[in-house]
């Protein structure tokens, strides 16, 4: 399960995923399917917007 | 005695070092995995991409952060922008001089600096006054210095600030971008024994004659510096505060193979929403493996539909010029480009003698990192 809430589109976790997993416009999108839950981008988020369970 | 700082922001670093040099034990608590807050970079596809800032600092090396790193023995070299500003304006371009100005306009200008204390009124009250070219560059000046608008702030706080561009002039360019000053803090900190404790979030705070920090572990200090702002460090107390208003803005990020702006100053951007680009790379090649232009805007709207403007105006202004977007980056509420907007900042105190906050909610009268070097002094004051 990926839910993103309060994002404000800083990229922070675009920037870090190695898997090139995340775009982002304006607030960020996870492509599931390039997604290996590494959790690197809930680290990063400075408003803990990403919940990855 | 003991002193922790909540945030590794430049605000909480700067303090930390001077704090640490006079003698106090310091910790630096850091709730994410790298340091420097919105004043740092992450590479990506071979771009120093900044957290927040564009590698620029206000006044270069003249200014209170210039000074205070030369005081604090900081390992860095910021180089000068030269020119300092240029102007885009109908797709030409001009250099940054006084003598763009109308007179008319500029005595305006003198005249209402001399009537601020009797009569304030709204910049845009005054932009209004003016000619259409110098309320556009007033309004540029303000989205790309600031990231606030001419209604934002009133004519009187622009005094100061204005003083301070006469006094340091314009703006520079750190070699190694942004983080290098963060990591010449952290050499620095560390010299003096101090510890910057990463992925490590304060929780909550317990005020009295000494603070309790709630964190991974629960800890006492005599002094606690925030660089999270006055909501946040409230909400760590259990305390309400709502009445900080933030900046806002959007910066991009973009690859081009030749240089478009050619020397390392502000291009101003005048009558669109963007309000100003530079081109960090032509003070440091190493901050991009082509060419790295920023560019910023202001925002009050739509944050997607103020991105589609904002694209649409960078494909108009690099016509002819083959670029490449490397990030779009969006900035607000709680990681905003300002905690509080330039003016309405309201000190460093707070209701607890020992609890003293720095950073960009509580800035000194100076634009950006420079009045944040200005505040963290005054909010030491005491201390050091
Ligand atoms: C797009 C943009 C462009 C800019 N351009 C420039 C520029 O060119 N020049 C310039 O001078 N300024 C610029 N600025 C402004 C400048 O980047 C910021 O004012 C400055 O970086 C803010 O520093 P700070 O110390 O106040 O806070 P921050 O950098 O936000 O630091 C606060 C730190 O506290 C941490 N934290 C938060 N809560 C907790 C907690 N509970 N426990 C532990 N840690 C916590 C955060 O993770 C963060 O690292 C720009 C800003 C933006 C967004
Ligand atoms: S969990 Fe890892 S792989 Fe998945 S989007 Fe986040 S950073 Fe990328
Ligand atoms: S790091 Fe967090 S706030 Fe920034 S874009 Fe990603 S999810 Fe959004």
């Amino acid at each position: 399960m990926i839910e993103i809430k309060g994002c404000v589109g800083c990229s922070l976790c675009m920037l870090v995923c190695k898997f090139n997993a995340i775009r982002v416009f304006g607030e960020a999108k996870i492509d599931e399917e390039k997604c290996v839950k590494c959790m690197r981008c809930v680290d990063y988020c400075p408003v803990d917007a990403v919940n990855i369970a | 005695m003991r002193v922790a700082v909540i945030g590794s922001g430049i605000g909480g670093l700067l303090s930390a070092n001077l704090l640490a040099e006079s003698g106090y034990y310091v910790e630096v608590y850091e709730k994410l995995p790298f340091i420097g807050g919105r004043f740092t970079s992450i590479n990506y596809k071979g771009y120093e991409v900044s957290t927040g800032a564009l590698h620029m600092i206000p006044h270069g090396n003249r200014g209170p952060l210039g000074k205070l790193l030369k005081r604090l023995n900081a390992n860095v070299e910021i180089v000068d922008s030269k020119p300092e500003g240029e102007i885009y304006y109908n797709g030409e371009r001009v250099k940054l001089k006084k003598s763009l100005f109308p007179r008319k306009t500029l005595f305006k200008f003198y005249i209402n600096v001399l009537l601020s204390k009797i009569n304030d009124k709204s910049l845009l009250e005054f932009s209004k006054s003016i000619d259409e070219f110098s309320s556009k560059f007033l309004r540029s000046f303000l989205g790309w210095s600031f990231s606030i608008f001419p209604e934002d702030i009133s004519f009187s706080k622009i005094i100061p600030i204005y003083k301070q561009i006469l006094t340091y002039r314009g703006p520079g360019i750190p070699i190694g971008g942004c983080k290098a000053i963060i990591n010449a803090l952290k050499e620095n900190i560390e010299s003096f024994d101090g510890k910057i404790l990463i992925k490590t979030r304060v929780k909550a705070l317990k005020p009295g004659e000494q603070i309790r920090i709630f964190s991974n572990h629960v800890k006492d200090y005599d002094i606690v510096v925030s660089d999270i702002g006055r909501k946040l460090t409230y909400k760590l107390l259990g305390m309400e505060y709502e009445s900080e208003v933030e900046s806002r803005g959007i910066k991009y990020t973009i690859a081009l193979n030749e240089s478009f702006i050619e020397h390392t100053g502000v291009l101003f951007i005048l009558g669109k929403n963007i309000a100003g680009m530079n081109e960090v790379t032509n003070a440091d090649p190493n901050l991009g493996k082509r060419v790295m232009l920023q560019v910023h805007q202001p925002m009050r709207g739509d944050v997607k539909a103020e991105i589609e403007i904002g694209l649409r105006e960078i494909r108009e202004i690099l016509k002819g010029y083959k670029y490449e977007i490397i990030s779009i980056q969006s900035y607000y509420n709680d990681w905003p480009v300002n905690r509080v907007k330039t003016g309405l900042d309201i000190g460093n105190k707070t209701q607890f003698p020992n609890l003293v906050i720095v950073g960009d909610g509580a800035k000194g009268e100076d634009i950006e990192v420079d009045g944040i070097a200005l505040g963290v002094m005054k909010a030491l004051e005491g201390f050091i």
